[in-house]
C-alpha cells in the first residue's frame, strides 16, 4: 500500500480530514484537481465576503453623514478584485502550508476509482499515476444546478465564480433563486450600483429560513431598491442589441425583464463525475448523495465521504467538521458525526444567522415551545453604533426550557450564532442562558435578553407572550 | 410513499416499551383499527392498532426490543393519504385522514455535551439508559462514569460462559422480567434498605374474618386476611405519614401523600406486578375485598389499565399462601416502605397466666432510611400489631 488513507478533494472538508490525518501519524495523500481550499475558500465564502465587507464598509460611511462623519467614497472594483485576490492567495498559501507540515503528499489531478483498494490519479501533464490505499475519502464537494433553458455560458448567464471575475459591474442584474448565495450577490451588487431584479420560485426569499426573518429580508431588499418576484419563474431569454430580455412567469402574469446579466443561483448538486463510484459499487440515493453512516463511512468498508457529497447543508463547517471526525474515525478514535445542530450564517443586509429549530419545525416535531425575541432597537449597543435593524429570535421547549433553536438577523448576526449552538449542543435551558452575565455594551446581550423574553422577564423590553 | 407507523404516545409519561408480540408481519394487508403489535411498558400491557389500511411492507423492530414513543415500528404501503391530484375536471378532495390523538414528538434527544457523548462512546455506555442528573435531565460526565462502573460489575466473562453453555439453558430477559428487574435494580440500588421484623399474634384477625366469611359469601366475595390488614395499614399510616411518602431525590424533598393507595404484590406468569387499591381508607372490608379480587384477576389475564397500577403510596406483599418465615422484601420505587406478611399459624404460648394455642403471623417491614428511621418503623409496626390485634379497635376500623 502506498497510503493509509487517500483524501480525494481538497475543500474545506477534504484538507481539514487530510491534515488531521496527518496529525494522528497517518500516511496520507490529498488529491486536487484545482485548487486547495475547494469552492470556499478560492469561489464562495472568502472571496464573495471580502467584497460583501467592502460594500457593507461604504454604506457604513455614508451611513454617518452628518453624524460627524462626512467622506467623499468611491468604490473601485478592480482593486476590489485585486484585493480580493490577495486574500484568497494568502489563505490558499496557508493551507498548502499546513498541509506540507503536517506531512500530506499533495497531488493535483483528477482521481478515479479503480477498486476499493486502488485510485488512479490524471495528472496535470497529462500523464496517469495509480495509488494503492487502505481507506479512501471522498470530498468531491458540489456544482450548481443547471437551470432547463438558462446553461451557464459565462457571459450572458453566469455561475456565483464568474460574478467573482466581472470587469464592469453590470447596470442591470437579473438573479435567479433568492437563496444565500443569490441574496448574497443580489445585496452586493445592488450597493455597487446595479439595478438588481430577484426570481424565486417560492413563496418566501431564503426557503425554509423562519418566515418572519425572510420577510425582514425582503423588505431590506426592497428599501435597497431590488425588484423581488416570489412564486415566479424564469421562462426562457433572448439578447437584442446586448440586452437580455428576460420573460418571468409572475403572480401578476408574464411580464418581461431587460438586463445585462443573469446570475443563476438555484442551489447545488453533489458532484461525483468521474469518480468512477459505479467500479466499485458506493450507494448514492436518488438525489446522488453518498449515503454514509456516522462513522461516515459507506456501503464500502474503507470508503467514507464527507462535505456536501453526503446528505445535510452543504456548508463549509459542515465539511470541516466531517474531516476531523472521518479523520479519527479512520485512525481507530472514537468519534462520530453527532452534532446535534449545523448553524448557518447568511451575509445580507442585513445578516441572517440560525440553528436548530424554527417555531415552525419545532412544533412540527412535536414540541410544545415557547419563544423569546428582543429586537436590536432596544439594545443600547445596537443604538450606540446605528444597527438597530433585525432581532433575536429563541426557541426552546415549553416544559423543559430546553433551548431547540434560534435565528438571528441584524448586524453581526454571523458571529452571534455560536453562542447558541453550543448552547444546543450542550443541551442548555433558557435559564443557563439569561443567568450567564454579558459585558455592556455588546451585541450578545441580546441573546440574553431574547433568553429572558422567552421566560417573560425581559429588562429592557416589554414583556408580552409570544403570539404567532 | 410508504406510511411510517410510529409508536404513539400511550400516555401517561410512558416513554418506552418492549415489543411483546406483532400480531402483523410483512406482506400482511392491515385494516384500520386492527392490532399490530402488543408492547409491554413498565406500567402496563397495551395492544396498538394501525391507524391506517394498507399492506405491511417491512416490520423495522424485532419481538423483544425495547422501542421508544415515536421510533418507526412498520412501514405500511398502498395508504390512503390526503394527496390528490387536482386537475381541471376533478376539484381537489381531501381523503379521510386519520387524526392521530397525539403529536408525536421526534425521537427525544439525549441531552448531553459533546464530550459527554464522546466519554460515552470510548466507555461504551449507551446514553439513552442513562437518567441524567443535570436540570431538564442533563447528563453529567459523573453519571456517564458512574454507569459506566455498575456495567463493569455486572459484566460476565463471556469466555468462561462459551465453555460451560452445553450445561446451560440461556433464557433472554424481556417482557415482564425485565421490568421486574430493571425496577428492583433501581429501589435496591436508590434507597438504603432496612427490613425490620414482627410477629403479630392473629387471634382476632383469625376469629374476625371467621366472622365475616359468610356475609361475603352472600354478597359473592371471597374474604382474605389481606383486606383487614390494609384496613389496619391505613389506620397505622394516617399515625405515621412518612411511611405513606416518596422521596423526590431531584429537589431533596420528602412528599408526604395524603391520600392512601395500597399496592398488593401480585404473582402473574414470568414475573411480578403491583395493582393498587385507591383510597383504601375510604373504601370498606368488602369494597377492598372486592377490588383485590378485580385486580389479581386482571392481571393473571394481562387486563390491567395505566391507572390499576398507578398511584400507589404504600405495598403489601403476601406470600403466606406459599410459606416461609420471613423475608426482606424490596420497596416498591419511589415509595418508601413496603409490608410483607407470612402465613398465620398455631403455636402455644404463655399469656395471662395461662398457656393457650393461638394465631400468630410474622410480619416484616422494609423502609428507605434516607426517609425513615428505625425507630420509627418499629413504633409504626407495633402500631399496626396493636390494631391487628385489638378486636374493638380493628372492627371499629372495617365499616
Amino acid at each position: 500500500m502506498d497510503y493509509e488513507c487517500v483524501v480525494i478533494g481538497g475543500g474545506p472538508g477534504g484538507y481539514v480530514a487530510a491534515i488531521r490525518l496527518g496529525q494522528l501519524g497517518k500516511k496520507v495523500a490529498l488529491i486536487e484537481k484545482n485548487r486547495v481550499g475547494g469552492e470556499c475558500l478560492n469561489y464562495g465564502c472568502i472571496p464573495t465576503k471580502t467584497i460583501i465587507n467592502a460594500v457593507k464598509l461604504a454604506e457604513k460611511v455614508k451611513s454617518m453623514a452628518g453624524r460627524g462623519v462626512n467622506a467623499q467614497l468611491s468604490l473601485n472594483l478592480k482593486e476590489l478584485k485585486q484585493w480580493k485576490n490577495q486574500v484568497v492567495t494568502q489563505l490558499v498559501r496557508g493551507v498548502e502550508n499546513l498541509l506540507k507540515s503536517n506531512k500530506v503528499e499533495l497531488i493535483y489531478g483528477e482521481a478515479s476509482f479503480v477498486d476499493t483498494n486502488t485510485i488512479q490519479v490524471k495528472l496535470k501533464d497529462g500523464s496517469t499515476r495509480e495509488i494503492k490505499t487502505q481507506n479512501s475519502v471522498i470530498a468531491t464537494g458540489s456544482v450548481p444546478i443547471e437551470l432547463p433553458g438558462f446553461p451557464i455560458d459565462h457571459t450572458n448567464i453566469l455561475s456565483n465564480w464568474d460574478m467573482l471575475e466581472l470587469e464592469d459591474i453590470p447596470s442591470r442584474l437579473l438573479v435567479i433563486g433568492g437563496g444565500v448565495v443569490g441574496m448574497e450577490f443580489a445585496f452586493a451588487f445592488s450597493k455597487l450600483g446595479s439595478k438588481v431584479t430577484v426570481v424565486e420560485l417560492m413563496d418566501q426569499l431564503l426557503p425554509g429560513q423562519d418566515k418572519e426573518v425572510s420577510a425582514l429580508l425582503y423588505e431590506s431588499a426592497i428599501s435597497h431598491g431590488m425588484e423581488i418576484y416570489l412564486k415566479s419563474k424564469a421562462l426562457s431569454w433572448t439578447k437584442e442589441n446586448g440586452t437580455l430580455k428576460v420573460k418571468v412567469f409572475t403572480q401578476e402574469g408574464e411580464v418581461e425583464k431587460e438586463c445585462d446579466k443573469i446570475l443563476l443561483s438555484v442551489g447545488r448538486k453533489p458532484y461525483t463525475k468521474g469518480l468512477g463510484l459505479e467500479n466499485i459499487g458506493v450507494k448514492t440515493d436518488e438525489k446522488g448523495f453518498i449515503i454514509v453512516d456516522d462513522c461516515l463511512k459507506t456501503n464500502i468498508e474503507n470508503i467514507y465521504a464527507i462535505g456536501d457529497v453526503v446528505r445535510g447543508p452543504m456548508l463549509a463547517h459542515k465539511a470541516s467538521r466531517q474531516g476531523v471526525v472521518v479523520a479519527e474515525v479512520i485512525a481507530g478514535l472514537s468519534s462520530r458525526f453527532d452534532n446535534v445542530v449545523i448553524p448557518d450564517a447568511t451575509f445580507t443586509d442585513p445578516e441572517i444567522a440560525s440553528v436548530g429549530h424554527t417555531v415552525e419545525s419545532a412544533t412540527k416535531a412535536g414540541y410544545e415551545v415557547i419563544v423569546g425575541k428582543f429586537p436590536f432597537v432596544a439594545l443600547g449597543r445596537a443604538v450606540s453604533v446605528a444597527e438597530t435593524k433585525g432581532f433575536v429570535k429563541i426557541i426552546a421547549e415549553k416544559s423543559s426550557g430546553v433551548i431547540l433553536g434560534a435565528q438571528i438577523v441584524g448586524a453581526n448576526a454571523s458571529d452571534l450564532i455560536s453562542e447558541l449552538s453550543l448552547a444546543i449542543e450542550m443541551g442548555a435551558t433558557l435559564e443557563d442562558l439569561s443567568s450567564t452575565i454579558h459585558p455592556h455594551p455588546t451585541f450578545p446581550e441580546a441573546l440574553m435578553e431574547a433568553a429572558e423574553a422567552a421566560q417573560g422577564k425581559a429588562i429592557h423590553v416589554v414583556n408580552r407572550p409570544w403570539r404567532k | 410513499m410508504s406510511y411510517e407507523f410510529k409508536l404513539p404516545d400511550i400516555g401517561e409519561g410512558i416513554t418506552e416499551g418492549e415489543i411483546i408480540k406483532w400480531h402483523v408481519k410483512e406482506g400482511d394487508e392491515v385494516k384500520e383499527d386492527q392490532p399490530l403489535l402488543e408492547i409491554m411498558t413498565d406500567k402496563v400491557n397495551a395492544v396498538i392498532p394501525s391507524p391506517v389500511k394498507g399492506k405491511v411492507t417491512k416490520i423495522l423492530a424485532k419481538e423483544g426490543e425495547k422501542v421508544r414513543v415515536g421510533q418507526t415500528l412498520l412501514l405500511i404501503e398502498g395508504v390512503e393519504t390526503a394527496v390528490s391530484q387536482p386537475t381541471e375536471t376533478t376539484q381537489p378532495i381531501q381523503a379521510p385522514q386519520k387524526e392521530q390523538k397525539v403529536v408525536e414528538q421526534e425521537a427525544q434527544r439525549v441531552l448531553a455535551s459533546p464530550a459527554v457523548r464522546k466519554l460515552a462512546r470510548e466507555l461504551g455506555v449507551d446514553l439513552s439508559k442513562i437518567k441524567g442528573s443535570g436540570p431538564a435531565g442533563r447528563i453529567t460526565e459523573s453519571d456517564v462514569r458512574a454507569y459506566a462502573e455498575t456495567l463493569k460489575s455486572v459484566q460476565p466473562q463471556e469466555t468462561k460462559l462459551i465453555q460451560k453453555e452445553a450445561l446451560e439453558e440461556r433464557v433472554p430477559v424481556r417482557g415482564i422480567r425485565r421490568s421486574v428487574a430493571e425496577k428492583m435494580v433501581k429501589s435496591a440500588y436508590t434507597a438504603p434498605h432496612v427490613t425490620h421484623f414482627d410477629e403479630i399474634d392473629a387471634t382476632t384477625l383469625v376469629k374476625l374474618r371467621e366472622f365475616f366469611k359468610n356475609a361475603a359469601e352472600l354478597k359473592g366475595l371471597r374474604l382474605t386476611y389481606l383486606p383487614f390488614i390494609i384496613k389496619a395499614v391505613c389506620a397505622a399510616l394516617k399515625e405515621f405519614p412518612y411511611l405513606n411518602a416518596s422521596f423526590d431525590q431531584e429537589r431533596n424533598e420528602i412528599v408526604l401523600k395524603k391520600y392512601y393507595n395500597i399496592g398488593i404484590a401480585t404473582a402473574v406468569e414470568g414475573g411480578l406486578v403491583v395493582p393498587v387499591v385507591k383510597d383504601a381508607d375510604k373504601k370498606n372490608l368488602f369494597e377492598i375485598a372486592s377490588e383485590i379480587t378485580r385486580l389479581t384477576e386482571a392481571a393473571r389475564q394481562n387486563k390491567l389499565t395505566l391507572s390499576d397500577v398507578q398511584g400507589g403510596t404504600f405495598s403489601i406483599t403476601n406470600i403466606g399462601s406459599i410459606g416461609g418465615l420471613f423475608a426482606t422484601p424490596i420497596i416498591n420505587y419511589p415509595e418508601v416502605a413496603i409490608l410483607g406478611v407470612y402465613k398465620i399459624y398455631k403455636k402455644v404460648v404463655y399469656t395471662e397466666g395461662k398457656i393457650e394455642p393461638r394465631d400468630y403471623m410474622n410480619v416484616s417491614l422494609t423502609f428507605d432510611h434516607r426517609v425513615l428511621d428505625g425507630a420509627v418503623a418499629a413504633s409504626f409496626t407495633n402500631r399496626l400489631k396493636q390494631i391487628l390485634e385489638d378486636e374493638k379497635l380493628l372492627l371499629s376500623l372495617l365499616f
